[in-house]
C-alpha cells in the first residue's frame, strides 16, 4: 500500500446522521461522526424545529425531506468540525441534502425498517441504486450515481463485516437521551 | 333583481317599486247582476288610474367583477437550527489544519439523471452487539452521551486489535462494559465466572482510551502469581510490576514513574502506606481490590489503610461479598466512597446500593451450557475406633464446659468443636477413618476412569497424613507450607502429568483465585465453617473451562458435630441470598453467634453476645493454615 493511500486510510471519518421526532412534531436531528472502527470522534445534536401550521400545508408532503435534509442535516454538517468522508443516514428523508454538499449520502433502508419511527413522508424520496457497504446494504440518491466510485472505495478500506447499522442507533439513542435530559430540565425564566 | 328593459344585457338592481294591481276590466265579475240592480254611481276617485300605472323602476349599474385582496405575502422563513455538540478528544488528529473560507459556503451540487437497477439485498443477521450503559451516578448529559455514543464492546476490541485468548462469553462482554463505565464498582460474580479476565479487560480499554493512566491491584499474597499468569494471557502488552523485594526496593517501584499497573498483596501495601508520609504517598487513576472481603471489618487495620488510598475510581472484586453478615458490605461500600464515613445503612438500603453499584452473576443464569455441578453430601457412619474416641471426647468436653460455669467462652467450646471434627477425620489412636475408606473406594473409579480430584480439608496435618495413604494415586499437596515459588509448578504438574490423580489442598490457600477446571471431582473432607468458602473451593474447578460435570462430595458423619454444622451452614446460605439475590430479608442477621455456638451442645451462651466470628481467617499464606 502506497504512503498516500495509507493516509487515506487513516483519515477515513464516517458520518452517521438520523432524525427522530419527538413530541408532536418536533424533529431533532443528529450526526455521529467515528473512525473507520467506528470509535467516535463528534456529535452534534440540533435542538428541535416545528413547522408551523402554515408549513405543514403548503410544504405537504415536502415538509419532512426539507426539515431534516435541508435545514437539520444542512445545520449539523456545517456545524461538524470533523467533517465525514461519508454520511450514513437511517432517514431516507435527509437523502435530500446530497443536493446541497458534496458529501455522498448513503440511506440504510434497513435501519428504517427496523427503526423506532417509520417515514411518515410519502415514499417520493430520490432513492437510487443499492450499494454495499460493510455488512449492510445502502441505496444512494438517485441522481448521483457517480457516488458509487467514492463509497466503494472508502468500503474497501473497511471490514466486510463492519456493522455500519449499530453507529446509527448509537445516534438515535443519544437523541432521545439528549431530549429527556433538555426536557427533564428546569427551565430558567 | 329585473332586467333592465332598456338595457337587457344589464343586471339591474330594484331599489323601489310599487305593488301592480290589476285593472277592474280584468276581474272576471259576473256583469248581470249589476244589470239587475239600479244603477250605481262611481266616483272617480283617481285610484283606478293609479291601478292601471305600472311601478316605477329605477335601475343602477354593479360592476360584475371580484375585489381581490391580498394577505401579508409568506416566505419560508425558518428559525435557525441550533447545535448541541461534543467533540471526543481522538477527533483532534482528524481536524483539518486550517479551514478555507469557501467550505463554508453552500455548495449547489447539480445532480445528473442517471437511473440504475436495484440489486437484491442481503442482510446478515448480526447477534446482539453489548452496548456501554452510562453509569447511574453520571449527571451531566456529556457523561452520558460519552458512554452511549461509544460503539460496543465487541467492536471496541476489534477495533483495538487486542489479542485475546479466545472470545469471551456474553455475560463477560456485559461486565466488562460495566466496569468500564463504572468509577465504582464491585464485580461480585460467583466464583469460575471470569472475574479476572473481565476486570483485566476493563483495565486494558480504560489504559487504551487514556481514561486511566496508573493502577493499582491489591490481591492476597498467594494470588499474585495466578495474577501474573492472568495478565500474561489477557494483556500480555500490559506491563505488570509487583511491589516486592526489600522495603528500598518496594520505595523504588511505589514512586516509579511511566509503570500503568502495579501489583502488590494487603499486608504489603498496608505495611508500606503506613510507614510512607501522606504527602508522599502514591495517587492511582484507579485502585482494584481482589478477593475484597478482606476489608470487610471497616475497623482493621487493612480496611482504613485500603480506604485512605489516593485513587479516582474504586473497584471491588469478590464472589462472596457477603460472608457472614450483610454489614459487611458496608465497609466495601465504604471504600468504594458510596456511602459516607461511619455509615449505618439498613437492609433496604444496602439493597439499593447493592442494585447500583454491584454486578453479580451466577453460573445458572450467565452459563447455561456450563456442564452442572452434583453435589452430594456423603452421610458416613463412624467406625468403632473413631465413634469410641468421638463419644469420649464429646463426653468429656461437655462435662468441662458445664464444669467451668460462668467461665466458659465461646473459645472453649470452638476448640472442643474442633477436637470433635478431628475425630471424625480420623482416630488418632488407631488411625481408622470411615471418610478415607469412602474416599479410596471413589478414588480407585476416578483414576481408573483418568479423572482428576482435589480434596479440600481445613488442616494441613490431615493433608499430609492423607498424601502418606493415598499414594497410590500420586497425591500432591498444595497448603500454606508449600513455598510460594514452588506452588506454580505443582499445579503445573497437576494438570499435566496424567499419573497425578488427586491434589490436596487447604481450604486458605487453595480456595482462591486458582484454575483447575480440568479437575472434575471435588472433595470436601471436612467442613468449612463458611459456605461461601466452600463454594469458592469447589468452583476451583467448576469454572469456565470446565468440559465435563464437576461431582462435589462432601463427608459428613452422622451423630456427630458435622451434622450440627451443616445445619447452619445452609441457614447462612439464606443470608447472601437476602442481599443479593432475592431472599428473605427479615431473616438475614443469621450468624453463626455465640447462642449458635453453644447451642451445638445444648448449652447455653453464659455471655449472650451477637455476632462473633470464631473461623480463622481464610485467605492468607502459610500462617492462615490451622495447625
Amino acid at each position: 500500500m502506497s504512503s498516500g493511500s495509507k493516509e487515506r486510510k487513516e483519515q477515513i471519518r464516517l458520518g452517521f446522521m438520523t432524525a427522530v421526532e419527538i413530541g408532536d412534531r418536533n424533529y431533532v436531528g443528529g450526526l455521529l461522526v467515528t473512525d473507520r472502527f467506528g470509535r467516535p470522534l463528534e456529535f452534534q445534536c440540533t435542538t428541535p424545529v416545528k413547522p408551523n401550521r402554515t408549513q405543514e400545508l403548503l410544504y405537504g408532503p415536502t415538509l419532512v425531506p426539507f426539515i431534516l435534509g435541508d435545514l437539520l442535516g444542512k445545520a449539523l454538517l456545517d456545524r461538524v468540525s470533523v467533517k465525514p468522508s461519508l454520511i450514513m443516514t437511517s432517514r431516507v428523508e435527509m437523502l435530500q441534502l446530497r443536493t446541497k454538499v458534496a458529501i455522498p449520502i448513503i440511506y440504510d433502508e434497513a435501519s428504517a425498517e427496523s427503526g423506532s419511527k417509520p417515514v411518515q413522508s410519502n415514499s417520493s424520496q430520490s432513492v437510487g441504486q443499492k450499494i454495499r457497504f460493510g455488512r449492510q446494504t445502502f441505496r444512494m440518491h438517485e441522481d448521483f450515481t457517480e457516488d458509487q466510485s467514492a463509497v466503494e472505495r472508502i468500503s474497501q478500506q473497511l471490514s466486510d463485516d463492519a456493522n455500519m447499522h449499530e453507529p446509527l442507533e448509537r445516534v438515535g439513542e443519544a437523541l432521545r437521551e439528549t431530549m429527556s435530559t433538555v426536557t427533564a430540565r428546569p427551565r430558567v425564566a | 333583481m329585473l332586467p333592465d328593459r332598456d338595457n337587457p344585457g344589464n343586471v339591474t338592481r330594484a331599489v323601489s317599486y310599487d305593488v301592480p294591481c290589476p285593472r277592474t276590466s280584468d276581474f272576471p265579475f259576473d256583469t248581470s247582476l249589476v244589470e239587475l240592480s239600479p244603477a250605481v254611481d262611481i266616483y272617480s276617485s283617481g285610484a283606478n288610474v293609479a291601478l292601471n300605472r305600472w311601478p316605477s323602476v329605477e335601475c343602477q349599474r354593479v360592476d360584475a367583477g371580484l375585489a381581490v385582496w391580498t394577505v401579508p405575502s409568506w416566505k419560508p422563513g425558518w428559525p435557525k437550527v441550533h447545535t448541541v455538540g461534543l467533540a471526543f478528544p481522538e477527533a483532534i488528529e482528524f481536524l483539518p489544519p486550517e479551514k478555507p473560507k469557501d467550505d463554508e459556503k453552500l455548495e449547489t451540487i447539480r445532480p445528473k439523471k442517471k437511473k440504475t437497477d436495484s440489486e437484491s439485498e442481503d442482510e446478515n443477521a448480526v447477534r446482539r452487539p453489548t452496548r456501554l450503559k452510562p453509569p447511574s451516578d453520571a449527571l451531566s448529559l456529556e457523561d452520558r452521551l460519552f458512554y452511549i455514543l461509544q460503539p460496543p464492546l465487541e467492536t471496541m476490541l476489534a477495533g483495538q486489535e487486542l489479542i485475546m485468548p479466545f472470545e469471551p462469553f456474553p455475560h463477560q462482554y456485559e461486565g466488562i462494559g460495566w466496569l468500564f463505565s463504572q468509577e465504582n464498582a464491585l464485580l461480585a460474580d460467583e466464583m469460575g465466572l471470569g472475574k479476572t479476565m473481565q476486570m483485566i479487560t476493563a483495565v486494558r480499554l480504560l489504559l487504551r482510551g487514556g481514561q486511566v493512566r496508573r493502577i493499582l491491584l491489591v490481591c492476597p499474597k498467594p494470588l499474585i502469581p495466578n495474577w501474573q499468569r492472568e495478565f500474561r494471557a489477557w494483556a500480555e502488552e500490559l506491563p505488570v510490576v509487583t511491589v516486592e523485594g526489600d522495603t528500598a526496593r518496594r520505595n523504588l517501584i511505589w514512586k516509579m514513574p511511566g509503570v500503568p499497573i502495579l501489583m502488590t498483596n494487603y499486608e504489603v501495601m498496608v505495611r508500606d502506606m503506613e510507614a510512607m508520609p501522606e504527602e508522599e504517598r502514591p495517587k492511582f487513576d484507579l485502585v482494584v481490590l481482589d478477593e475484597a472481603q478482606r476489608i470487610k471489618n471497616r475497623d482493621s487495620k487493612t480496611a482504613v489503610v485500603t480506604r485512605d488510598l489516593k485513587r479516582k475510581r474504586s473497584w471491588c472484586l469478590t464472589g462472596t461479598p457477603i460472608e457472614n453478615r450483610p454489614e459487611e458490605l458496608v465497609s466495601l461500600f465504604e471504600f468504594m466512597e458510596v456511602v459516607n464515613a461511619r455509615a449505618t445503612p439498613d437492609l433496604r438500603q444496602l439493597s439499593k446500593l447493592a442494585d447500583k453499584y454491584i454486578l453479580r452473576r451466577t453460573k445458572d443464569v450467565a452459563m447455561k451450557d456450563m456442564p452442572p455441578r452434583l453435589d452430594r453430601d456423603a452421610y458416613l457412619e463412624l467406625s468403632p475406633a473413631q465413634k469410641y474416641a468421638y463419644t469420649v471426647a464429646e463426653k468429656e468436653g461437655v462435662v468441662q464446659l458445664n464444669d467451668m460455669g460462668d467461665q466458659v467462652t465461646v473459645q472453649h467450646v470452638f476448640e472442643l468443636v474442633l477436637r470433635l471434627k478431628q475425630i471424625t477425620n480420623f482416630d488418632p489412636l488407631t488411625n481408622e477413618s470411615s471418610k478415607l475408606d469412602r474416599l479410596v473406594a471413589d478414588m480407585e473409579e476416578i483414576a481408573e476412569s483418568g479423572g482428576k480430584a482435589i480434596l479440600f480439608s481445613q488442616w494441613t496435618k490431615v493433608l499430609d497424613w492423607l498424601a502418606v495413604r493415598l499414594q497410590q494415586f500420586n497425591p500432591l499437596i498444595y497448603h500454606g507450607g508449600v513455598p510460594t515459588k514452588k506452588r506454580e509448578p505443582i499445579l503445573a504438574e497437576f494438570k499435566d502429568d496424567p499419573s497425578k490423580h488427586i491434589i490436596l489442598m487447604s481450604y486458605g490457600t487453595g480456595a482462591v483465585g486458582l484454575n483447575l477446571q480440568f479437575a472434575g471431582y471435588v472433595f470436601l473432607f471436612d467442613r468449612w465453617w463458611n459456605p461461601a468458602v466452600e463454594d469458592q473451593a469447589i468452583n476451583r474447578a467448576h469454572r469456565i473451562g470446565q468440559t465435563s460435570t464437576v461431582i462435589v462430595t462432601r463427608f459428613i458423619c452422622n451423630d456427630t458435630i458435622e451434622e450440627r454444622i451443616d445445619a447452619v451452614l445452609q441457614q447462612k446460605r439464606a443470608i447472601f441470598e437476602s442481599v443479593l439475590g432475592d431472599g428473605d430479608v427479615e431473616d438475614a442477621s443469621r450468624s453463626l453467634n455465640a447462642a449458635e455456638i453453644f447451642g451445638l451442645f445444648d448449652l447455653k451462651a453464659k455471655h449472650g453476645k451477637g455476632t462473633r466470628k470464631i473461623a480463622p481467617k481464610v485467605v492468607k499464606d502459610a500462617s492462615s493454615d490451622a495447625a
